[in-house]
């Protein structure tokens, strides 16, 4: 009966934040332009120049084109987007006065956070299915099995990129802030994951040093986006830049951590 | 629902003992000692900054005292927090609604994270709704209530679980002088209704006249405590308020009562011992027009105890209180 009382707190504390996401249409209107801008303009301008040409010679043959290339950076990309974003109303609670409410509640503080999370996950990936629409604008075909995987990448990837949202909204004291503070954060995140511009997946690491910086390529191999990247890649196109265990392993473990260190704070506050 | 945790009727439902708070250097609360017995109204008093708020964040278990023991119906505020909590309801001095869901959304918001039996909570928030009036706008977003509404809506919420000690922290503070009483006239309502332990901090001393008990609080320690007749008797000064009929007999009183003071055509002055009334009416009782005794204000207990008034000090401690607010202090939290 205690565990039911306490699942039925969880559901409230989900149920409220997907609400508050489902009644802010900017946060739709974001979700949806989003992927419309990266796609279908920025991927179809870039489509053509994409070839494994480099000063007139074909040095290697890419096995996708470059739309196929951007589209799961994209869902990543909005993935990431609506997680931090959503960690907003860390904040707005908290500036509020709501967050009161909760904490003299009987609610143990780590199942408020957990339903908090978990609320900012799913409107995540709900954000990320959005992207899935535009697969067979970009043929890209999803399977049963491509999707049920995808989807359970997208599910791990939301939950610890929301846990990081919330870590930062700790430190963040007023929304102007936090709006700069997070394009600054994602932004890079995402330009240095092999999203936009391919550390060729085709390429040994020694060959990519020659076409690129050898900083850049540190970057992005230290970037745990890059390997959140690679697994959807290779669930949607069937293609692994680095071995196929390694993405998985990754997002897996930002969700436990970040997730751990978020919990190990809103105890400690 | 069930009352396990509630004491029997004699025992105290709070007890605090010797509780100590300190924020850095400055001492919040010094070994404060209090009890309020079930089904009182229960009203601290004092100016601000005075530790009201820190004393009402530690016994909803918000905040962790540095030293000392609180129980609330029976649990240890710091040991069994959360089943303390089950047990209160608390209304805070800023707003904690959340105004993009309706009213009926906050209600069953917390219904569900107070773990109210599904089966009840549709006839518990009807009943509460109904109680504050706020029946018809049951489905309007928060944000579209007047302040006094939103006010009676976190009375409501701080109800619907059936919660028998109810905390408010200055619950009439910003609202005109309309939706205060009427705030008061629902408390009222619902002590009829059912059991119920209030504890209440108010700036307001004509609503601490309506509490059963009322504990006078400076600087983080208990002056005073005793029901507001008790304190009247013991602390307040009786006041004479004679016009006389003409301007010699005004003249003469003055002389034989050289601390009075004169209001136009008035004079006031202190009633020193219990004859002074008998004497004074013995001499010029033929001689005034309108004779008044006044009985001792709570008003004046406080401004005798504490050297301050309550109203003057209130508007700028309410102004350093959000000034610490912004900067994240103790309200924010």
């Amino acid at each position: 009966m205690e565990a039911w009382g306490l699942l039925e707190g969880v559901y409230a504390i989900w149920l409220r934040e997907v609400k508050r996401a489902i009644r802010d249409r900017g946060q739709l209107v974001g979700g949806i332009s989003r992927p419309l801008l990266w796609v279908l303009i920025l991927g179809i301008g870039l489509n053509p120049f994409f070839r494994g040409e480099i000063y007139g010679e074909v040095r290697f043959v890419v096995p996708f084109t470059y739309l196929q290339f951007i589209f799961p950076a994209v869902i990543v990309l909005n993935i990431m987007y609506t997680s931090v974003q959503s960690a907003v109303s860390v904040i707005w609670d908290r500036e509020f006065g709501f967050l009161r409410e909760v904490l003299v509640s009987p609610m143990p503080r780590s199942l408020i956070l957990f339903g908090k999370i978990l609320g900012g996950t799913t409107v995540a990936l709900f954000h990320g299915c959005l992207v899935l629409v535009l697969a067979r604008f970009v043929d890209v075909t999803i399977t049963w099995d491509s999707a049920l995987r995808g989807l359970g990448l997208m599910i791990l990837l939301a939950f610890g990129l929301t846990s990081f949202g919330v870590i930062i909204a700790n430190r963040i004291k007023s929304f102007e802030g936090f709006g700069v503070f997070a394009n600054a954060v994602i932004l890079p995140l995402y330009f240095t994951s092999s999203s936009v511009f391919p550390l060729d997946p085709s390429l040994s690491r020694a060959q990519t040093q020659v076409i690129y910086p050898e900083w850049l390529v540190d970057v992005v191999s230290w970037n745990p986006i890059t390997y959140a990247v690679d697994a959807l890649r290779g669930v949607f196109l069937d293609f692994n830049q680095f071995d196929p265990r390694v993405g998985p392993i990754v997002i897996l473990a930002m969700a436990i951590g970040f997730f751990a260190i978020a919990l190990w704070e809103f105890r400690r506050s | 629902m069930q009352e396990t945790g509630t004491p029997a009727a004699s025992e105290p439902v709070i007890e605090v003992d010797r509780i100590t708070k300190h924020y850095g250097n400055t001492l919040a609360l010094d070994e404060v000692s209090l009890s309020v017995a079930p089904n009182q109204a229960f009203a601290l008093l004092g100016p601000n900054g005075a530790g009201k708020t820190t004393l009402m964040h530690i016994l909803c278990s918000i905040l962790q005292p540095d030293g000392g023991t609180a129980r609330v119906a029976g649990y240890d505020v710091v040991r069994q927090p959360l089943r303390a909590r089950k047990r209160l309801g608390m209304v805070f001095q800023e707003p904690s609604l959340d105004d993009r869901l309706t009213v009926y959304e906050n209600l069953n918001f917390h219904c569900l994270i107070y773990q109210v039996p599904g089966r009840e909570r549709q006839r518990r928030i009807a009943e509460v709704l109904e109680l504050v009036e706020l029946s018809e706008w049951r489905d309007r977003l928060v944000r579209t209530l007047s302040s006094g509404m939103k006010r009676r809506l976190e009375i409501a919420r701080a109800l619907v679980h059936d919660s028998r000690i109810v905390f408010l922290d200055e619950p009439t503070v910003g609202l005109d002088v309309q939706s205060r009483a009427r705030i008061w006239d629902y408390l009222a309502e619902l002590r009829k209704r059912r059991d119920l332990t209030l504890v209440v901090t108010t700036h307001y001393i004509e609503e601490v006249e309506s509490c059963d008990r009322v504990c006078i609080i400076d600087h983080g320690r208990i002056l005073v405590q005793g029901t507001p007749e008790q304190l009247k008797a013991e602390y307040g000064q009786q006041t004479l308020r004679v016009t006389p009929r003409d301007p010699e007999t005004a003249a003469e009183i003055l002389a034989a009562h050289p601390d009075a003071r004169s209001r136009g055509e008035e004079l006031i002055m202190a009633v020193a011992g219990q004859d002074f009334v008998d004497r004074f009416l013995a001499r010029f009782g033929t001689r005034v027009s309108l004779f008044s005794l006044e009985s001792p204000s709570l008003e004046g207990v406080f401004l005798s105890l504490t050297g301050r008034e309550l109203r003057d000090a209130a508007a700028s401690g309410r102004e350093q209180t959000y000034a610490f607010g912004r900067r994240g202090g103790e309200h924010t939290r």
